[in-house]
C-alpha cells in the first residue's frame, strides 16, 4: 500500500481537472447555447474511448505544501477512437480564461504541441475543437519581451496536412491562432450563430477602420461559410457538427500511407437507374437538378458535400461507389449556368488536391460553359484562379473519370479531364463540346462574312446551325476523341466497374504526394 | 405566419413570372425565371406557402442574393 496517498492525489487533481472553470464560468458556456470542451469531446468520439494526456496540467493552489485547488489548463487534449478508429483529439477550454494560450513547458495542442505531435508520429487523423481567441498582449507583461510572431510556430500543422487527415471544428468566437490553425486542415465546420471566425474581432476592427459591425456580421456563418469559404461546411448545432466531423472521417484513411477504408451499403455495383435517362432536359437552356443525378448514381445514401454554401456553381462531394470512396467534382447548370468563377475554382483545387492527397479516385460530373465572363469576374481574377484548376487538375495522380453530362467548353473543359493519364471520358447523349460555345464563337469567327451577308441576322444562324451539326457526340466518338458514349442509365455500372478496377493500382499509389512547381 | 425571402442566386434578368401573388406553391417549385449565362435559371421556393409580394417585373435586372418574392408560410 506504500503508494496510496499519491495514487489518491491523481484522482483529486483529476476531480479538480473535470471541474474546468468552475460551476460560474461552465453555466456562462452553456448559457451561451455552447458545450464546454469536455462535454464536446464526449460528444464526438466514442463512447468511453477518451484517454486524456496532460489532466494534471494548471496552476495549483499549495497550503503548506500540500495542494488544495487548481486552475486547470485551458486546453484539453488525448487519445480516443471514433468508429474504432485512433484519432488526437484536442480543444481551448473557454471556461479557463477564455481559452487562452497556458504558460506550460510543452503545449498542449492547438498550434503545435501534444495533439498535434501524436497524431503526426502515430500517423492518425487530428481533431481540432478551437474555442479561443489565441494569445493576449497580457503575456508580454509575464514574459517581460514582446514575442516574435512564430513562437508557436504553425510548421507541425503544416506538415500534418501531408501525412494525416485534420478537421477543424470552430466552435466558438476565433480569431487569431485559433482562426488560423482552423484554415491549416483538410475540413472544417462551424455551428451557426454560435461561433464565428475571423482574422480579428470587432474591437480591433473599430480601432483600425473605425467600423462598427458585429460578430456575427464580421465572421458568422452567412460570411466564413457562404460568402469567403474561409469554413467549408456549417452545422445547426454542435451535435450535428460532431456527426458531421464522425462522417467526414469515415470517407478517409487513417493517413496517406494506407486506402481509405470500403463501407459497402447493399446498393448493387450494376444498378440500372432509369430516372437518369429523362433528368437532362433536351431544351438546351433549362438547367436540371445535378445534386439527383449524384445522389441517383453513387452508393445510396453516400454522398457527403464540402463546401455547399460557397462557389455554387460547383458541387464537391465525398461519396462512395460500391463502396469505394471517390470524389465527386460536379458542375451545378442551376447556378451561372455551371460556370467557374474565382470561387468554384478555389473549391475544385482544395477538393481535388484532398482527394489525390488521400488516393480518392476523382469523378467529373461535367456541364461547364466555361469560365465565368464579365467585368466582375475578371476584377477579381477569374483567370487566374481557373487556370489554377488547371493546372491542380493536372497534376493530381489518381485515377479520374469524366461523365460528360452536358456542356463541356474551353479552358474551363480541360480542368475536368486527366489528359496527362488515361483520361478516360465518357458521353452522355446531352453532351456538347468545343474550344468555345456556338453562340457568340460564331460571331467573332465569321464576323466580316456575317457583316456582308444581306441578312447578317440570318447568316449567322445559317453558321451556328451549320458548326452545330459537327457538335454531335458522335462525331467525336468516332475520332475516338471521347473515349465512350453510354446510356445515361448504365452510369453507374460503369463507373463501379472501373472504380473496382483501380483499387489494385492505388494501393501502388501509397505514401506521400509531394507536388513540384508554382501554383498560378 | 412568417414572411420567408426569396432570393435570387444569380445575377441576370428577370424573364418570366408564371406565378401571381396569392398562388399557394410548395417547397421546390418554380416561382420565376432567371435568365443569365444564356441559361434560364428557375427561383425556386425555399419553403411551403403563399406567394405575398413579387419585388420585381418581367425583364428587370436582378443581382445576385436580391430578394425577388416573398412568401407568407
Amino acid at each position: 500500500m506504500a503508494w496510496e496517498k499519491s495514487v489518491e492525489e491523481i484522482r483529486r487533481r483529476r476531480e479538480w481537472a473535470a471541474a474546468q472553470g468552475g460551476a460560474r464560468n461552465v453555466a456562462r458556456q452553456h448559457d451561451a447555447g455552447r458545450l464546454t470542451v469536455r462535454e464536446r469531446i464526449v460528444g464526438l468520439v466514442d463512447d468511453n474511448s477518451f484517454q486524456e494526456v496532460g489532466g494534471l496540467t494548471g496552476a495549483v493552489i499549495y497550503e503548506n505544501g500540500v495542494a488544495v485547488d487548481a486552475t486547470p489548463a485551458p486546453y484539453v487534449c488525448g487519445l480516443a477512437n471514433i468508429d474504432g478508429r485512433p484519432v488526437a483529439v484536442g480543444g481551448e477550454d473557454f471556461t479557463v480564461r477564455g481559452g487562452t494560450t497556458a504558460s506550460l513547458d510543452k503545449r498542449k495542442g492547438g498550434q503545435g504541441g501534444f495533439s498535434e505531435d501524436l497524431a503526426y508520429e502515430y500517423k492518425i487523423p487530428l481533431v481540432n475543437l478551437i474555442d479561443g481567441a489565441g494569445g493576449s498582449v497580457t503575456s508580454s507583461k509575464r514574459r517581460g519581451h514582446a514575442v516574435f510572431p512564430g513562437i508557436d510556430s504553425f510548421d507541425r500543422s503544416v506538415e500534418l496536412l501531408a501525412e494525416v487527415p485534420v478537421v477543424s471544428a470552430v466552435l466558438g468566437s476565433a480569431a487569431g491562432g485559433p482562426a488560423g490553425r482552423a484554415i491549416l486542415s483538410h475540413w472544417s465546420v462551424m455551428v451557426e450563430k454560435t461561433s464565428q471566425v475571423f482574422a480579428a474581432g470587432p474591437p480591433v476592427v473599430h480601432r483600425s477602420l473605425g467600423q462598427e459591425i458585429t460578430k456575427e456580421d464580421l465572421g458568422g456563418v452567412p460570411v466564413a461559410v457562404g460568402a469567403a469559404g474561409t469554413i467549408d461546411n456549417a452545422a445547426p448545432d454542435e451535435a450535428t457538427c460532431f456527426a458531421m466531423i464522425r462522417r467526414y472521417l469515415s470517407y478517409m484513411p487513417q493517413n496517406v500511407h494506407e486506402l481509405p477504408p470500403r463501407h459497402t451499403t447493399g446498393d448493387a455495383a450494376d444498378r440500372i437507374e432509369e430516372k437518369l435517362l429523362n433528368i437532362v432536359p433536351e431544351e438546351r437552356r433549362r438547367p436540371y437538378n445535378m445534386r439527383q443525378i449524384i445522389e441517383l448514381i453513387f452508393d445510396q445514401g453516400s454522398a457527403f458535400e464540402i463546401q455547399p454554401d460557397y462557389g455554387k456553381a460547383l458541387i464537391t462531394s465525398l461519396a462512395r461507389l460500391d463502396g469505394h470512396v471517390v470524389g465527386v467534382v460536379a458542375n451545378n447548370p442551376m447556378v451561372y449556368g455551371g460556370a467557374m468563377d474565382v470561387g468554384e475554382s478555389n473549391k475544385q483545387c482544395h477538393f481535388i488536391e484532398l482527394c489525390d492527397t488521400f488516393h480518392i479516385p476523382l469523378i467529373f460530373l461535367v456541364d461547364v460553359p466555361g469560365f465565368m465572363v464579365g467585368e466582375q469576374a475578371e476584377r477579381a481574377g477569374v483567370l487566374r484562379a481557373g487556370m489554377r484548376a488547371v493546372y491542380v487538375a493536372s497534376q493530381a495522380s489518381v485515377p479520374v473519370v469524366t461523365v460528360v453530362i452536358r456542356k463541356c467548353y474551353g479552358m474551363a473543359g480541360m480542368a475536368t479531364c486527366h489528359q496527362a493519364g488515361l483520361n478516360l471520358r465518357l458521353a452522355w447523349p446531352s453532351a456538347e463540346w468545343g474550344s468555345l460555345p456556338v453562340e457568340g464563337g460564331v460571331a467573332v469567327a465569321y464576323r466580316r462574312e456575317i457583316e456582308q451577308a444581306a441578312d447578317p441576322k440570318a447568316r449567322e444562324a445559317e453558321l451556328e446551325a451549320e458548326l452545330r451539326e459537327y457538335g454531335s457526340p458522335f462525331r467525336t466518338a468516332e475520332a475516338f476523341g471521347v473515349e465512350d458514349i453510354i446510356d445515361p442509365r448504365e452510369t453507374r455500372a460503369y463507373l463501379c466497374r472501373f472504380i473496382n478496377a483501380a483499387q489494385g493500382r492505388l494501393k501502388t499509389d501509397q505514401g506521400l504526394k509531394p507536388r513540384a512547381g508554382v501554383r498560378p | 405566419m412568417a414572411r420567408e425571402e426569396v432570393e435570387s442566386e444569380v445575377t441576370g434578368t428577370v424573364w418570366k413570372i408564371e406565378t401571381k401573388v396569392g398562388d399557394k406553391v410548395a417547397e421546390g417549385d418554380v416561382l420565376m425565371i432567371i435568365e443569365s449565362m444564356k441559361m434560364e435559371i428557375p427561383v425556386l421556393a425555399t419553403d411551403d406557402g403563399t406567394i405575398a409580394e413579387f419585388q420585381v417585373e418581367e425583364a428587370e435586372p436582378v443581382a445576385e442574393g436580391q430578394v425577388v418574392v416573398v412568401l407568407d408560410t
